[in-house]
């Protein structure tokens, strides 16, 4: 990248309204880091403790599913903390904030996700209430490594329906993108 | 039978499950990377504990102002091992959900626990400042 160049990916950031973006390895640590940055900043700009505990809370979910769920997650031999490549982004528009988290899938995750994501997105709020406290009951599924809740939890909580999109890479792997809005 | 005492990292809350004084207590923010991690020592004390319960009134107090989906999960697995123990065993425990007024998700979440429980005492608490 050239140099010049830096200062026109901070102003594009900026004009999109985005409070912050980070891309590459993703773990834990990282997210207690940007979990912290992300309070501080909204308690800030004077957000309220509900709106802020809703944003951290999206944050939370959608890095933990990068975690758990990149097909580019690794664990190094001396570390118990997985650390997967990814893409997360905290912004505001239209007097709500977004979260946005990208990573890349095995292609033949594409059909699941893309069904049960649908399958959320055509619930209501009673409904999308109902059937977390059906899944909470259920034993993870085997792909699971959270409570397999995470969805759910971020279509309860997105004031708009959860967006999602998948964009192929090559033979074997899809970009997996999701959005929710608090 | 020994206490359990967890201290409270950036991500897992404070542990204090007293033998003693039959009061066991969560508080703080719970979203670890693996749930199972920091579940298993409290399942396996609570086990061993409720096998010496006699019939002393016993106090959970769960204070959490955040918790993950998964940590959701883990705490409905507690509460439905505890309302067993009532059910089948007529023990007496009470559980208190303890909340933030400002913390509107807190308060609806406490309910969701509440809603599908029955046996088991669960109260929701406001907390004081």
């Amino acid at each position: 990248m050239q140099l010049e160049n830096l200062y026109y990916l901070k102003t594009e950031l900026d004009t999109q309204g985005i409070l912050f973006s980070f891309s590459g390895p993703i773990s834990q640590t990282l997210l207690l880091e940007m979990g912290d940055t992300l309070r501080n900043k909204m308690t800030l700009e004077k957000a309220t403790p509900s709106i802020t505990l809703k944003v951290f809370s999206m944050l939370v979910e959608q890095t933990q599913n990068i975690i758990h769920y990149s097909a580019e997650k690794r664990t190094p031999l001396h570390s118990k903390e997985a650390v997967s490549d990814g893409i997360i982004v905290v912004g505001y528009e239209n007097g709500r904030y977004y979260v946005l988290c990208g990573n890349q899938v095995h292609n033949n995750k594409v059909n699941r996700i893309t069904n049960e994501l649908t399958q959320l997105q055509n619930m209501d709020k009673e409904a999308l209430k109902d059937y977390y406290k059906e899944q909470r009951r259920k034993v993870p599924h085997a792909d699971s490594q959270g409570a397999g809740l995470g969805f759910i939890e971020m279509a309860r909580r997105s004031v708009t329906p959860i967006e999602f999109n998948f964009q192929k890479v090559d033979d074997k792997f899809y970009f997996f993108s999701l959005k929710t809005s608090v | 039978m020994d206490n359990l005492k967890i201290e409270a990292t950036k991500y897992t809350p404070k542990v204090s499950f007293n033998a003693e004084t039959n009061v066991l207590e969560l508080e703080g923010e719970c979203y670890p990377e693996n749930i199972a991690e920091f579940s298993k020592p409290l399942f396996s004390w609570l086990e061993d504990y409720l096998s010496h319960l006699g019939n002393q009134a016993v106090t959970v107090n769960v204070a959490l102002s955040y918790f993950n989906s998964s940590t959701s999960k883990m705490l409905l697995d507690f509460f439905e091992r505890l309302e067993a123990e009532v059910a089948n065993n007529g023990k007496n425990i009470s559980v208190n959900w303890i909340y933030d007024p400002e913390n509107d998700s807190a308060e609806e979440y406490g309910e969701e626990f509440k809603e599908d429980l029955d046996s088991l005492s669960f109260n929701l608490v406001e907390k004081e400042e």
